[in-house]
């Protein structure tokens, strides 16, 4: 049995900068895509001096939440299940100098969280959220999303999905967001250019990851358990933008659309306004 | 490029060896202690530096160091 | 000795209640409207901006009370407010906040119920909800009711206060009468309000456990915040004293017991009563809230009438007053329990806390206005026979 001694030498390095060593390996299953992100995640930390200081982990409930909660070496706050982005306006609010990013899944975003989703962006609050997307409740056992594919056999749609899927990169930009983007974890480069970027925006953020699920989505949905395989599966069924310009209704039916589909970056949000707001009223009242 | 697996946080789930371009990493017979069978270096002279294991390795288990 | 005072003013209790969170140094409250706590709401989003602090309409309850468990988290005196069919919505938030031992306040201006009920009208169905309404059990609930405008200020203050020590959600339970009645309020000067204050912790981070599971009986305990570079770990599932996730069954055991034994153990800081007549009483009345000043109405009728009748009004309510009651159960020959709801919540505790010591009476209503002196002196009088 190794010891965290012996380990040490093994350890990558940002690994050692960010994370805690007594929580790793991380909980995620052989395969799943959310250590992608949360490298990814890291990389962008190096990049903009994000450190333990000044920036908090935000968590929701479902494997999104489970796997990063404490692995991060500064704060991490892991609110009730689709409540994420209400607990980070509450924190945000109070401490608009620290940075928040919310690592969230498709249930804990689109379904139970669909509210506090729609108004977190409406609001534009200043925060990064990530959103996991294994198009299933994962945790749980493998329960139909509201980001399920038609047809899909899972543990709740025995018969079929017989619901059409949410576009949540949709929701976020009619709903106000600043930045929304959406990658597969293995698109390191654009992933970790749209995280920066999702950073650097004042607003919201709303970066969707498509997250390889070998344990439920690829097994109940798919009927693969090789992750390569479902890799590649995100592979045939993802295309870009410039690609999907080309294609009609019919071919894009099921496909996901990656590449970037918001970035406003003159819209103001809550918290810039609200203190704004408050700085006048106090002026006034001299 | 040096390359080290971190075989304790290992879950095998193949990416490595599958996504390398050169094709440097192999399964190797050995188990971890989680009973996870990992990948070993077979041609490390192939390695162009690339990094992508290292990113797609979801567990931060392949530690990359430059050479000079 | 009267404290030099501020400022005086006629208003509603709702507005008491406002200026109170103000006076307690609350800087962070989130609300949705609902009748009859709206005007909470409503003052507190002119007063909070003029003193630096934040005030949020939120999307809904829900979004309400996590949002005042992250602003607590973040280091602000919170809170939110609602009614019977909101408090119901915000259980679930309450958890992680007595979970995580997030110091913060709630109030519930209570209304006819079940369900939306009359919005506008009152009624006492509250009390277990408040208590025991948030899933699982095991918490560290207090909650204070005023029966006066001046007593929603006062009570308001010493509910943040208790939120500092115990570092719990606390409750004002406070009801439609008492929300929406208009009386004189004296605001001392800021000089004149004893406030408690967080408190940090004096050792390094690898030393602290955020959740004092070794010691599950100590108050004023510290609560580091985001950003205080102590690497809080919060959540709503049972963790260990550092706040890693655990399923454990002595972890989770050591859990329930810190949160529990943190308020069971300091019973003596939480019991305060108000009692009238009661020196040489025979029969005792005892309510609380908007209840109160007519049952001790209905007393003083009593003894006109050559009936030896006292009054009890507990301010604290949960964790209950089983001692005074006790005491006053052991003393009297009957106990009269009026409270507006027909399941008897109020008289069930009293009558537990009595022990058999007397006999209790439940006078109970529907709700949508207080009962009149006359009924309760009415019912009074049947019960005595």
């Amino acid at each position: 049995m190794k010891t965290q001694e012996d380990m040490a030498g093994l350890m990558h390095p940002l690994a050692a900068k960010y994370l805690r060593p007594e929580r790793l390996p991380h909980k995620a299953c052989p395969g799943c895509g959310i250590g992608h992100v949360v490298h990814c995640t890291l990389n962008v930390c190096e990049e903009l001096d994000l450190t333990p200081d000044n920036t908090v982990w935000v968590q929701g409930v479902g494997c999104s939440s489970r796997i990063s909660y404490t692995l991060w070496k500064g704060d991490n706050i892991d609110a009730h299940h689709g409540r994420i982005f209400t607990v980070a306006t509450g924190m945000k609010m109070s401490r608009p100098d620290l940075n928040f990013i919310c690592f969230t899944g498709d249930g804990d975003c689109a379904s139970i969280g669909g509210n506090h989703f729609l108004h977190a962006c409406r609001r534009n609050l200043d925060v990064t959220a990530l959103m996991f997307n294994n198009s299933i409740y994962g945790m749980t056992g493998g329960q139909v999303a509201p980001t399920s594919p038609v047809g899909a056999k899972t543990q709740t749609t025995p018969y079929g999905n017989l619901e059409d899927p949410m576009d949540t990169c949709k929701v976020a930009v009619a709903a106000g967001a600043s930045y929304v983007a959406r990658w597969r974890s293995t698109d390191f480069k654009q992933l970790t250019k749209s995280i920066k970027k999702g950073i650097q925006t004042k607003g919201l953020s709303f970066i969707e990851v498509l997250v390889p699920c070998p344990t439920q989505f690829g097994r109940y949905v798919l009927g693969i358990t090789d992750a390569k395989e479902i890799v590649q599966w995100y592979n045939d069924n993802a295309v870009t933008m410039k690609k999907a310009e080309k294609m009609s209704p019919d071919e894009l039916q099921g496909k996901f659309l990656l590449g970037e589909f918001a970035h406003n970056e003159d819209r103001t949000g809550i918290v810039e306004r609200y203190w704004d707001a408050v700085n006048k009223i106090q002026e006034g009242r001299k | 490029m040096e390359i080290r697996i971190n075989k304790e946080f290992c879950k095998g789930c193949g990416y490595c060896i599958e996504y390398c371009p050169q094709k440097v990493y192999e399964l190797s017979d050995e188990l971890n202690g989680k009973g996870y069978r990992v990948p070993c270096v077979a041609r490390p002279d192939d390695c162009v530096d690339c990094g992508l294991c290292e990113l797609y390795c979801p567990e931060f288990a392949i530690v990359l160091k430059k050479t000079a | 000795m009267s404290k030099a005072i501020k400022r005086k003013d006629f208003v509603q209790g709702d507005e008491a209640i406002a200026e109170g969170a103000i006076a307690a140094g609350c800087r962070y409250f989130a609300g949705y409207p609902i009748t009859p706590a709206s005007e909470i709401s409503e003052c507190l989003a002119r007063r909070l901006p003029e003193v630096g602090g934040v005030a949020m309409q939120m999307e809904d309850e829900l979004a309400s009370i996590h949002s005042i468990g992250g602003a607590s988290v973040a280091g602000m005196k919170a809170l939110t407010v609602s009614s019977g069919p909101g408090i119901s919505l915000k259980l679930e938030g309450l958890g992680w906040g007595i979970k995580n031992e997030l110091p913060y306040v709630v109030v519930d201006v209570q209304r006819a119920g079940p369900s939306n009920g009359v919005a506008t009208r009152v009624a006492q169905g509250d009390l277990y909800t408040v208590k025991y309404g948030s899933a699982g059990g095991n918490n560290s609930i207090i909650a204070l009711s005023p029966k006066s405008v001046q007593e929603a200020f006062d009570l308001t203050i010493e509910c943040f206060n208790l939120a500092e020590t115990f570092r719990t959600p606390v409750f004002l339970l406070a009801d439609e009468t008492v929300g929406h009645t208009r009386e004189l309020l004296e605001i001392p000067e800021d000089s004149e309000i004893e406030l408690v204050e967080r408190k940090k912790p004096d050792v390094p981070p690898e030393e602290f456990h955020m959740y004092p599971f070794d010691t599950p009986e100590a108050i004023n305990y510290p609560f580091p915040n985001i950003g205080d570079g102590y690497g809080i770990c919060v959540s709503p599932y049972t963790h260990t004293s550092r706040g890693y996730a655990t399923e454990g069954m002595k972890d989770q055991d050591r859990m329930v017991q810190r949160i529990v034994r943190k308020v069971t153990a300091h019973q003596d800081m939480l019991t305060r009563c108000e009692e009238e007549l009661m020196d040489d009483a025979e029969y005792a009345i005892i309510a609380y809230g908007c209840e109160a000043r007519p049952s001790l109405e209905a007393a003083k009728m009593a003894r006109a009438a050559g009936i030896k009748a006292g009054f009890m009004r507990p301010i604290f309510i949960w964790p209950f007053p089983d001692e005074p009651i006790f005491k006053i159960a052991s003393k009297v020959k009957k106990i009269l329990v009026p409270e507006l709801n027909r399941d008897g919540q109020f008289s069930r505790e009293v009558t537990r806390a009595a022990k058999g010591q007397a006999e209790v009476y439940h006078l109970g209503s529907g709700g949508v206005e207080t009962h009149l002196p006359e009924e309760i002196f009415e019912e009074f009088k049947r019960v005595i026979k």
